[in-house]
């Protein structure tokens, strides 16, 4: 018998209190259970809003970018999915093997990983961006954790530094930055959709809730650029830039019958895959943002004005000896003396002192209304970023001075788009057609300058000036009569003429008997002591043109005869 | 003695056929005289399934609470079953332990409770001891024990238990003295909660003063004392409260989690969506958000959180009618005891029945926002070896007192 069951020993326990105790407990189990019934049967709504707002995001869907192709839809831009490697520093772990191969794969240096991670504050860093999906696949593999990958797109320029001009790039963020990219950003970009979705708290999706918005993929976007000109353009402008020394150069090729862009290409240059080099003055796209004193090469809008007002005709004799011609206190100085010439030989010759005395012989208001209406002074409504409208003041503040030098290409700015522009008025019967950068299907209307003979008078001129006899007989090419004029102008420096600058340049147009193309070159600086238009500009006019003219199938109007140059030391210069 | 304890199973197991509906076939009925009378059960079936459902509920719901933060933690080593395999190993342990407590008669139980609760101050001591207890979220609560931590406060409620039953049976004669019924025991419980709250580990001091109480109280003590024994504890706990901002914070959080749902109510907002979130039939087994690193301590303290968010009202439900079953049959195992004046047995059912239920019902409240924040386990479910331990133990105690009685009754000694 032990303690507990001795009955003299036995405790009086009170059975009420027992069950109401239990009472308790089960009151205690009831009130639960209504609160659980409040919770999830009643509550819940407010409960569910609250438990979104803390784990359901709506996340971004990224819109393709569209591509840019170039006119025969050879692929000019494209994006190719590639990720990026971050890390969350307080999850990632990883020992010396693995930092060692992970360096390795992202090509870094393993303190710089380390550093990375070590320096930051942050709960997120970058470790690398834009890898591509096979190394980054290798790096999933070695399961580091806190090491996480997510998809990016990469922008890649096929033709590199050739195109970079005219296409751009785009940041980091796939945003345009430069050029077409940036120009067209809105059609190429697409529009992002977006989706709601659950994500756990390391913010892995989990759950796909609703669609909100589908992603409108970006729009491909055609140019009217050629790729085939463009190489063409590109190569002869850098052999030249390069062989003459010179600080720059451009190169614009216009469809005369369309004001399509077919080529433009600017030296020096950059590669638009190597993101590390992105910065500097070859980003410039000179040919559009940066403006010169064109020079000679505005001796033809000079003439063309006059005989439109009736002033002069193309055989009318304009003298111009002794060479030079004083004007207040400025003379204005010709390269030979050429005497009594026609305002034909003006052109052929390039003769500042005529095209000074044509234009004194006509009001300032005349010429500025030329210079307007070809487009001098306002910008050229490219797209491009950056574009510039140069500088034509008002006819009014002309002094006879100005006046003068204004007619061969002083005094006034122009950048090299603007020119290869206003020339198609030459080599279209004088109408004026807008420019595009996109393929145009339906030519667009032109706008009427000059009149079609008058146009037609200018385009014999400017024939003239490319023969022997006239300042720019290497831009001759075997089997196409060509047209054009060379340009050589002082560089302005500190508000004066800088004596041993030059801007070389040379616009011109073929095949004569129906032009196809305008293609204006800008040299600038050359320094292996040539810097005449025609010796610098003009060859690099020749080549391309003769090139894009067979590439273009454009039927020969001129026998098949080599080209004929004048004897050394013969060749005309031009009038600076 | 093994012998015996291997028939007593062997009872026991062929009454679980029974129960499963694993009739014995007619044939078979008559091959012996024993299968034809219906024999008296054994142990106390509601108590026994309540137990043994609340634990496998428990395990399905640790492991599926615990995988996504298992795969992440780098204490885990990514592995997403390393809380299933431990706690599957706990249980396992835990139900060899119970049943070789089993065997062990009241009556040795009642000889070593006042060296048991000695043992179990003496631990509470070792956890304070610094080099000795481990401390995990500023809470020193463990000692390492090598492969495991062993959190003595889960023991000492179990100790509590057998002191309190067995002071008040020896001091049945004092139970109307405050100076000798009274004021030891006070004195006693004021070093064990002092031990406590050092932790600190409110949640355990505030179950092992409910159990002292509620065993006092069912031991007949002086009804006037212990309203005013209750009105003190409600002003100390109050002078605790507000003493203490971490206490204080905590109380706060509970009032309105909306108002600072990122900082003090974070984690009652988390587990009060996820109720939200479970509805009537849950989002389904495995499917619960919360439990992706948002709601802390889904495996332990708000692992009913996540079972209200998969499974639902049903599930939680499930939870309470157990719980509440759990707690009625030791009331009545306790009550059978009073009535076969078997005293002490019957103040340690009911005080296993306090302590089972008080735990439970403080984590459920916390869970759904009608009580603070305490930093307890669900009894039987929740994650945690020291708990499983001693909560099978508990409910292997109840089942003795149980078996003893029914003993009794057949009037056979026990």
């Amino acid at each position: 018998m032990n303690f507990a069951a001795s009955p003299v020993l036995t405790l009086r326990l009170p059975v009420w209190r027992s069950r109401l105790l239990l009472l308790g407990f089960f009151a205690g189990f009831a009130v639960l259970s209504v609160r659980a019934v409040f919770l999830q049967g009643w509550n819940n709504n407010f409960l569910q809003a609250k438990g979104e707002s803390r784990y359901s995001r709506v996340i971004e869907i990224t819109a393709n970018r569209g591509r840019i192709v170039d006119r025969h839809g050879e692929a000019l831009a494209i994006s190719t999915p590639v990720k990026s490697i971050w890390a969350i520093p307080g999850d990632f772990e990883l020992d010396q093997a693995q930092l060692v191969k992970l360096a390795a794969l992202l090509e870094m240096q393993p303190q710089d990983i380390q550093k990375r991670i070590a320096d930051s504050s942050h709960d997120f860093v970058f470790i690398k961006r834009q890898i591509p999906p096979e190394v980054a696949d290798r790096i999933a593999e070695l399961r580091i954790p806190g090491l996480f990958q997510s998809r990016e797109f990469r922008r890649y320029y096929p033709g590199g530094d050739v195109m970079a001009h005219v296409l751009g790039f785009t940041g980091a963020e796939d945003v345009g930055q430069e050029g077409v990219e940036l120009a067209f950003q809105q059609r190429l970009a697409g529009k992002p959709g977006s989706r709601r979705v659950i994500k756990d708290r390391k913010g892995q999706i989990i759950e796909d809730m609703e669609s909100i918005k589908a992603a409108q993929e970006g729009h491909d976007l055609v140019l009217a650029l050629d790729s085939r000109i463009q190489n063409l353009a590109f190569g002869a402008l850098k052999s030249a830039v390069e062989a003459h020394r010179a600080k720059a150069g451009g190169i614009v090729v216009l469809d005369v019958v369309t004001g399509e862009m077919l080529a433009l290409a600017n030296y020096p240059t950059y590669n638009p895959n190597n993101r590390s080099q992105l910065s500097g003055s070859s980003l410039r796209n000179r040919a559009v943002t940066d403006t010169f004193e064109p020079g000679s090469t505005l001796k033809p809008f000079t003439v063309a004005t006059a005989i439109e007002t009736g002033k002069v005709r193309p055989d009318t004799l304009i003298q111009t000896a002794p060479g030079s011609f004083t004007i207040g206190k400025a003379t204005i100085h010709d390269a030979h003396a050429e005497g009594l010439i026609t305002v034909a030989q003006v052109i052929q010759k390039s003769s500042n002192v005529g095209a000074a005395k044509i234009a004194l012989g006509m009001p300032a208001q005349s010429m500025w209304e030329t210079f307007r209406s070809v487009g001098f002074g306002v910008p050229p409504k490219l797209g491009f970023p950056g574009e510039v409208s140069g500088r034509v003041r008002p006819a009014k503040t002309w002094r006879p001075i100005e006046q003068a030098t204004m007619s061969y290409g002083h005094g006034i700015s122009v950048s090299l788009v603007q020119l290869a522009r206003a020339y198609t008025i030459f080599a279209r019967d004088g109408d004026l057609v807008p420019i595009s950068l996109v393929r145009v299907d339906t030519p667009p209307s032109a706008q009427s300058v000059i009149s079609a003979e008058t146009a037609r008078a200018l385009r014999a001129m400017l024939e003239s000036a490319v023969h022997p006899g006239g300042t720019a007989p290497r831009a001759q090419i075997m089997g196409y009569r060509v047209a054009g004029k060379t340009g050589t102008a002082h560089k302005q420096e500190n508000g004066g003429y800088a004596a041993n600058k030059y801007v070389s340049s040379f616009v011109g147009f073929a095949p004569v008997s129906n032009p196809r193309l305008v293609i204006a070159v800008m040299i600038d600086e050359a320094s292996d002591g040539q810097y005449y238009g025609g010796a610098v500009a003009a060859p690099v006019f020749a080549k391309v043109m003769e090139g894009a003219l067979r590439t273009l199938g454009a039927p020969p109007d001129a026998p098949m005869k080599p080209i004929v140059l004048p004897a050394a030391g013969e060749e005309l210069k031009d009038s600076v | 003695m093994l012998e015996r304890t291997l028939q007593r199973f062997g009872q026991l197991g062929a009454r679980l056929g029974t129960q499963m509906g694993l009739q014995p076939a007619a044939g078979s009925r008559r091959t012996g005289s024993a299968a034809m009378r219906k024999p008296l059960a054994e142990y106390d079936a509601g108590l026994l399934w309540s137990a043994l459902l609340l634990l496998t509920m428990g395990l399905v719901m640790v492991y599926s609470s615990s995988i996504a933060m298992a795969e992440v933690s780098r204490f885990t080593g990514g592995r997403s079953n390393y809380f299933l395999v431990r706690h599957l190993a706990f249980t396992a342990c835990s139900l060899v332990a119970a049943m070789m407590v089993f065997q062990v008669p009241m009556r040795v139980w009642q000889q070593a409770a006042p060296w048991l609760f000695i043992g179990g101050v003496l631990a509470l001591l070792l956890v304070l001891m610094p080099g000795l207890g481990r401390e995990v979220n500023g809470a020193r609560r463990w000692l390492s024990l090598g492969i495991m931590n062993l959190q003595p406060s889960e023991f000492m409620k179990l100790a509590a238990v057998l002191y309190a039953a067995d002071y008040t049976v020896r001091k049945a004669a004092l139970m109307h003295s405050f100076k000798r019924g009274l004021l030891p025991m006070l004195g006693v419980m004021l070093v064990v909660g002092w031990l406590l709250l050092r932790e600190p580990d409110f949640g355990a001091f505030v179950v092992i003063t409910s159990i002292a109480m509620g065993i006092l109280f069912l031991g007949g003590m002086n009804g006037k004392w212990f309203a005013g024994l209750m009105l003190m504890l409600a002003l100390g706990f109050a002078a605790l409260v507000l003493t203490s901002p971490y206490r204080m914070q905590r109380i706060f959080g509970f009032m309105d989690p909306w108002s600072d749902p990122y900082g003090k109510g974070y984690q009652l907002s988390h587990a009060l969506i996820a109720f939200g979130r479970g509805e009537y039939f849950g989002v389904g087994l495995g499917a619960s958000v919360e439990k992706l690193l948002y709601l802390p301590e889904a495996h332990t303290d708000f692992l009913l959180a996540v079972i209200a968010e998969e499974l639902g009202l049903a599930g939680v439900t499930l939870v309470i009618m157990l719980f509440s079953c759990l707690v009625m049959r030791a009331f009545a195992i306790g009550r059978q005891a009073v009535n076969l004046e078997r005293p002490f047995s019957a103040l340690v059912a009911q005080g296993i029945g306090v302590w089972l239920g008080v735990q439970a019902l403080i984590n459920m409240g916390v869970n759904m926002g009608v009580l603070p924040t305490k930093g307890l386990t669900l009894p039987l479910m929740s994650f945690g070896g020291s708990g499983i331990l001693a909560n099978c133990i508990a409910v292997a105690i109840l089942l003795r007192i149980d078996w003893e009685g029914r003993q009794m009754a057949r009037g056979q000694v026990v």
